[in-house]
């Protein structure tokens, strides 16, 4: 009976009910494609900073975040990652050293020991090969080449391989073929200096740093720092980045008893996180704006609605509908055309998505996130891009009928009656 | 005719306020409604004939005064007490028809008993009983839009009186038939009251109405001038 009567009441005046469903739908749709390519963007982002740089996990020893000292140090590293190798979800992993040093270049051609400009750097031992499996590094290379994985000789008396970041090598006047002095103090107290050969300038994009970076084959920074068989940091690549959670549970699980932490990214790129975070909040208010616009549509044809009927609601109640009848039969009619909207929104948010997933906007000029640089941003699809928006038609539809239903219920009848 | 007092009603008085400007449209009423009365209240226009039909219904508040319903101090009642009330026991016959224009003929006369819970066969019989009476058996199915007023009307009558309320009450029913429509709906209602002892209150300006009336009370300027059977007042 309710229902009978709401679902004709909502075909009587087909063309107001087609606007309705139309702000309901369009609000529904807008705010779906908001999240799903506000969410789309930012694991993208998330995926670029972490993939080219962090990885979306890194083990360190215990302490080493907050504290980071040579000495705290993943003994053992090869150990830890074939345990990583064994966990399915880990796509690579790439061991680094982090140390500091002063460079000092002398030009090709000086054979003395003259010095033309130095600077301090810190210093990071990458395993070239896990490196470019896992971040890709050579992509970051803009001159010269990638530092060479062999098993070179790395003792104290041959020339090592050095990468400079960008403005490093500025600072330094140093370009690929150009020979310096590492000076440093190992891990066991021992001074540290080797020379070393400019083979490759690296750009990351992020000024700062390129400003102070340098780069050396990592058994070359174990055998140079005395930190044979051991590394600072494992950074691990995720295979979903939706799992990073579960993943870095899992591998912290695995790794206990020795002295190790694991985290992800939230953590160890805190910084970044909560931009992401702070921009999340900034779609909250969109969604707000976009609900609150098809609010007002909404109660507008709502309002019309029940002063168009308000006579018949007289009749109603005259003949004995109690109030409680009329306010559920107004919100059960916003709430038909909330669900009707819901199935219509759906159905364009998935055809918008998925065109915003293979065809992303364009971003002119290009967004750039903390040195990355973002030129398309698609969409991606997920529960998020439905549900929300669908909870926000639900309560929208109820809040805004409830006042008018309210007031249609409980005029007195006599005076809706008179009403023509 | 036992003397059983459906309406009682004790220095009513009804002032509308909406516009600013006070109108007093009844100015000090009382009227006792006993089972069994086919009674018409006949006034000029603008005299409060409406007005106090829907004080003494509950479908309005009086400014003054007090209304009782079998016995039923009015004002004492909640809404859904009221609305109870009203359903199950008083039938209206309002001037505009009034169908509900999304539900069918059939719809429209089940609606009260649909209220009540009246089961589903039940209601199926009583309802084609009734458009049987009223003649419109074979429109069950069409919507109030496709009929002509006359049988708009007949309709609203099947619907005030399927659910088999002790009161009837119309507020001008025939203002919008021909001659011959409001004769016949008023031979069936007179019938009506006469099998089943159904109370009757009309308002009117049709001498048609106020010819087949038992009884006639006379409404002037917010006023009862007085009962009256409808041959002294010819
Ligand atoms: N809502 C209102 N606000 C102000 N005055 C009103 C209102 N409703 C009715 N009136 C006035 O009250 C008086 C009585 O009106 P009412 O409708 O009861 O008369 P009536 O006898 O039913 O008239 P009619 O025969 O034309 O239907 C009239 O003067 C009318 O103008
Ligand atoms: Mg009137």
């Amino acid at each position: 009976m309710l229902s009978k009567l709401a679902w004709r009441n909502i075909f009587r005046q087909k063309r107001r009910t087609v606007l309705t469903l139309m702000t309901m739908t369009g609000g529904f749709v807008l705010s779906s494609l908001s999240i799903g390519w506000m969410n789309g963007s930012y694991s993208n982002i998330i995926l670029f900073f972490t993939n080219s740089r962090t990885g979306q996990i890194q083990v360190h020893h215990e302490g080493y975040l907050a504290d980071p000292s040579i000495y705290s140090t993943i003994d053992n590293f090869e150990q830890v990652g074939s345990i990583l190798d064994s966990i399915p979800d880990v796509r690579s992993w790439a061991p680094r050293i982090y140390t500091g040093a002063l460079l000092a270049l002398k030009p090709a051609g000086h054979t003395s020991n003259v010095y033309s400009s130095s600077a301090a750097a810190s210093v990071i031992g990458i395993d070239p090969a896990r490196e470019q499996e896992a971040t890709g590094f050579s992509d970051q290379i803009i001159e010269g080449e990638m530092l060479t994985s062999s098993d070179a000789d790395t003792s104290l008396s041959s020339t090592g391989q050095i990468l400079l970041g960008k403005e490093l090598a500025i600072t330094l006047e140093a370009s690929p073929g150009d020979s310096l002095i590492l000076l440093s103090q190992a891990a066991n107290g021992v001074v540290a200096d080797k020379r070393y050969v400019v083979v490759g300038i690296v750009s990351t994009g992020n000024t700062q740093i390129d400003r102070r970076t340098s780069y050396i084959t990592l058994p070359d920074a174990q055998n140079l720092f005395a930190l044979e068989g051991k590394a600072h940091e494992i950074a691990v690549l995720s295979s979903t980045l939706n799992e990073v959670d579960n993943l870095t549970a899992a591998i912290s699980g695995r790794l206990s008893g020795r002295n190790l932490e694991t985290d992800s990214w939230k953590v160890f790129a805190k910084e970044f996180y909560n931009g992401m975070k702070a921009d999340e909040s900034s779609l909250e208010v969109m969604i707000f704006i976009i609900v609150l616009v098809a609010a007002m549509g909404v109660l507008n044809t709502v309002l019309m609605m029940v002063l168009e009927r308000r006579r018949e609601f007289g009749v109603m109640k005259a003949m004995g509908t109690r109030p409680g009848f009329i306010v559920r039969m107004i919100m059960l009619e916003a709430n038909i055309m909330g669900f009707i909207s819901i199935l219509l929104g759906s159905i364009i948010s998935t055809a918008g998505l998925l065109l915003l997933s293979k065809h992303g906007i364009v971003m002119d000029p290009p967004l750039d996130y903390g040195g990355a640089v973002f030129r398309e941003m698609v969409a991606s699809i997920s529960p998020d891009c439905y549900w929300i928006p669908a909870i926000c038609v639900m309560l929208t539809a109820t809040i805004v009928s409830c006042i008018p239903a309210l007031n249609a219920a409980h005029t007195k009848p006599a005076k809706a009656l008179r009403t023509v | 005719m036992n003397n059983e007092k459906i309406i009682e009603a004790k220095g009513i008085i009804k002032t509308y306020d909406d516009s600013g400007v006070p109108v007093q449209a009844v100015r000090g009423i009382d009227y006792t409604l006993t089972k069994g009365e086919f009674t018409a209240i006949i006034g000029p226009s603008g005299s409060g004939k409406t007005t106090f039909l829907n004080v003494i219904t509950g479908l309005d508040t009086p400014t003054e005064g007090e209304v009782w319903l079998s016995g039923r101090l009015l004002s004492k009642m909640s809404g859904n007490e009221l609305s109870d009330f009203r359903r199950d026991h008083i039938g209206f016959i309002f001037q505009a028809y009034n169908l509900f224009p999304v539900l069918t003929v059939e719809e429209n006369v089940e609606y009260i008993m649909l209220l009540q819970g009246v089961p589903k066969e039940e209601r199926h019989n009583r309802v084609m009983s009734m458009l049987e009476k009223v003649g419109l058996a074979d429109y069950a199915q069409r919507l109030p839009s496709r009929l002509s007023g006359g049988q708009q009307q007949r309709v609203a009558v099947a619907r005030a009186m399927v659910s088999k309320p002790s009161l009837v009450i119309a507020d001008e029913p025939t203002a919008n038939l021909d001659s011959k429509t409001s004769g016949a709906l008023l031979d069936m209602m007179r019938q009506l009251n006469e099998d089943t002892g159904m109370t009757f209150l009309f308002s009117t300006h049709d001498e048609i109405v106020m010819r087949r009336a038992k009884k006639l009370v006379v409404l002037t300027d917010g006023k009862l001038d007085g009962n009256s059977p409808p041959e002294e007042y010819e």
